[in-house]
């Protein structure tokens, strides 16, 4: 097995777990830690591909832009989360089943 | 090659306890460490610049954030998340290996790849440079992003004080 596709199937791996969580935790910020692993199986997918591809610079460009605006998501998520909290005194999404504030 | 195996086994591992792990705090201390060894993986695969951004923006910044979430949001309905947990895990199993197998299948279609001799990345002051002639209105741009994330984030997470002189 080359390392490329070591790599991509680590990421693959992760990618999955990360959907696990988003699908089987209830509370909101557990599901906030699978969109993260997510993210960063992703991320991983660049590095690969630039590590083993053809010579250029995209790559780790493309994964700083993708740290800095992830960190953006997970600082909203979480503000949403604790704005949800405050109202219903829970982060279980079992609970959170109505837009009503 | 073999640093970097172990490294993946680590990750997973570390992955995997994330997603299993019933405690929120343990959960995110794992995705924690997930993230630093991943930062290592970067480093590990030359992209310095990566890894140490990875190191300072998602655990020394997100997940931070994520465990002091957390310590705020923290409640006794810990056993929600408990019951019924092994048929949940295996139905979200059971939903997301079709995933793993499109993203399996995708990487048997490209066919083999030559795999080109790039031993060691760009030094740290390349990257830089780069960053800031060729990349410097993206870096304005999320500089942008981040100002009103930031703002945003405080306006949602801000207490809603009854207005002075105003009964409740």
């Amino acid at each position: 097995m080359n390392p490329l596709d070591m790599l991509l199937t680590l990421s693959a791996l992760l990618f999955t777990l990360g959907l696990i969580a988003v699908l089987t935790r209830r509370n909101a910020i557990l599901v906030l830690i699978g969109i993260e692993l997510m993210l960063n199986a992703a991320n991983l997918n660049f590095i690969a591909f630039w590590r083993y591809g053809p010579p250029d610079t995209a790559g780790p460009m493309f994964v700083v832009f993708s740290i800095a605006i992830a960190a953006a998501e997970a600082a909203v998520g979480l503000a949403i989360i604790l704005m949800a909290f405050r109202h219903t005194r829970s982060t279980d999404l079992d609970k959170l089943n109505s837009l009503h504030g | 090659m073999i640093p970097v195996l172990i490294l993946s086994a680590t990750i997973l591992a570390a992955a995997a306890g994330a997603v299993w792990l019933a405690r929120p705090v343990h959960a995110a201390l794992l995705l924690a460490l997930t993230l630093a060894l991943n930062a290592v993986l970067y480093l590990v695969l030359g992209a310095h610049f990566v890894g140490l951004v990875q190191f300072m923006v998602y655990v020394g910044a997100v997940a931070v954030l994520i465990v002091f979430s957390l310590m705020i949001t923290r409640t006794t309905d810990e056993v929600a998340e408990v019951a019924g947990r092994r048929g949940r895990f295996l139905l979200g199993l059971i939903c997301a290996l079709p995933v793993m197998a499109v993203l399996s299948a995708m990487r048997m279609g490209a066919g083999p790849v030559s795999i080109g001799p790039s031993p060691s990345g760009p030094s740290l002051k390349e990257t830089g440079q780069t960053l800031f002639t060729s990349h410097a209105p993206a870096v304005l741009a999320v500089a942008v992003l981040l100002t009103a994330v930031m703002i945003g984030a405080a306006l949602l997470a801000r207490e809603d004080k009854p207005e002075p002189g105003k009964p409740e």
